[in-house]
């Protein structure tokens, strides 16, 4: 292959190869290996062999997996272990009436007249009455919310079979 | 062949608890190896290191040595090459404030290095460390080194056509940067690579 080498390539190599030859150890260095030989292999801080440290992975990975395993089984063992009786307990110490949907609600009719402002406003159902009276259906559920179901002018409301009047569309 | 022998029973000596040898192969080969170190580091003082570090290595696992393999040179070689391929992998996760490599070269030499060299050397020695760590360690084995081409297969632990092949490229690009350097003329040489 020294065909291939350009003729003073070869010579420069050659001039840095000589120089090469000329670099020997630095007394830094002597001193150092000096250090070692007397040290001996007992006093040289040991790595860990790579066999070793994977073992110390491994068992720290082992570790972590076992950790994690054992809080979600006694995540499962709080959620899944609550006992029945406590749970009838909770249900008993809810108030008879209490329920989570509006079952019952509270009719009422609440004389009104309009305003000056043109509002209807609630009337004193006893008072005397200057303008036209309405009856405001309202009713209450026991969830707590109010809904008008319906105005009615107060003298249509009192003819049987008269139209109801006013009807509020509810969602 | 006596050589390697005596090698090989250093070795053993070593495995056996007599750090005596390790003093006796440093005295051998310390040379030897602190030149192809220095010849692939940029500064003298890693080329150092990194040859303590070797008979460190050497120190703590002796028994890794197996003469079945090859010569306690080649295996000391081979650590060697080892460790430097590692400490350039851990210098490549620094920054260099200096973008030129040349210049940083330059700048890692120390001065009475500087000095000792004559100014083609530096620049020859600056054209070499910009070559690619595979390329360099292979012009060191065997231009700088003289290395058989089967020791060095035996060091890089590749086949010998390997060896050749490497060699050629290297080479080629070793020229080509002296040309840019103006340190060789290719006017009236054929051109050496064919580049792909």
């Amino acid at each position: 292959m020294t065909e291939s080498l350009h003729p003073q390539v070869a010579a420069l190599l050659g001039r840095y190869r000589r120089e090469l030859r000329d670099t020997a150890p630095s007394d830094a260095l002597d001193a150092r290996m000096a250090r070692l030989v007397a040290a001996g292999r007992e006093d040289i801080p040991r790595r860990r062999p790579p066999l070793r440290r994977a073992v110390f992975w491994a068992a720290a990975a082992g570790l972590g997996v076992v950790a994690i395993a054992a809080g979600i089984f006694i995540g499962m063992r709080l959620e899944r272990g609550t006992p029945a009786a406590r749970v009838a307990q909770q249900e008993a110490a809810l108030p008879a009436d209490f329920s989570l949907w509006p079952a019952d609600s509270v009719a009422l009719q609440i004389p009104a007249e309009y305003s000056a402002q043109g509002t209807l406003v609630a009337v004193d159902p006893n008072a005397h009455s200057t303008g036209k009276r309405y009856w405001i259906d309202v009713v209450v559920s026991n969830d707590g919310t109010v809904r008008i179901d319906r105005i009615v002018p107060a003298e249509t409301k009192r003819k049987k079979g008269a139209p109801d009047g006013i009807t509020l569309q509810t969602p | 062949m006596k050589k390697n022998c005596d090698d090989t029973e250093r070795m053993a000596r070593l495995a056996a608890g007599d750090t005596g040898a390790l003093r006796e192969l440093y005295e051998k080969h310390g040379r030897a190896l602190l030149r192809f170190s220095s010849a692939m580091c940029r500064s003298r003082q890693a080329a150092e290191d990194l040859v303590h570090d070797t008979f460190v290595a050497l120190l703590r696992g002796p028994h890794l040595f197996d003469p079945a393999q090859g010569t306690a040179f080649n295996y000391l070689c081979g650590v060697l090459r080892h460790r430097i391929s590692r400490h350039f992998r851990q210098q490549k996760r620094w920054v260099t404030l200096v973008d030129d490599d040349s210049a940083a070269a330059a700048h890692d030499a120390s001065p009475a290095d500087e000095i000792a060299r004559s100014e083609v050397s530096a620049e020859f020695r600056r054209a070499m460390l910009e070559l690619p760590l595979q390329h360099r360690e292979i012009i060191a084995l065997c231009d700088l080194e003289e290395l058989p081409y089967h020791a060095v297969a035996a060091i890089l632990q590749c086949p010998i056509g390997t060896v050749r092949s490497r060699l050629h490229r290297a080479r080629a690009l070793l020229t080509i940067r002296l040309a840019s350097l103006e340190l060789v003329d290719l006017a009236d040489e054929p051109p050496l690579v064919q580049l792909s």
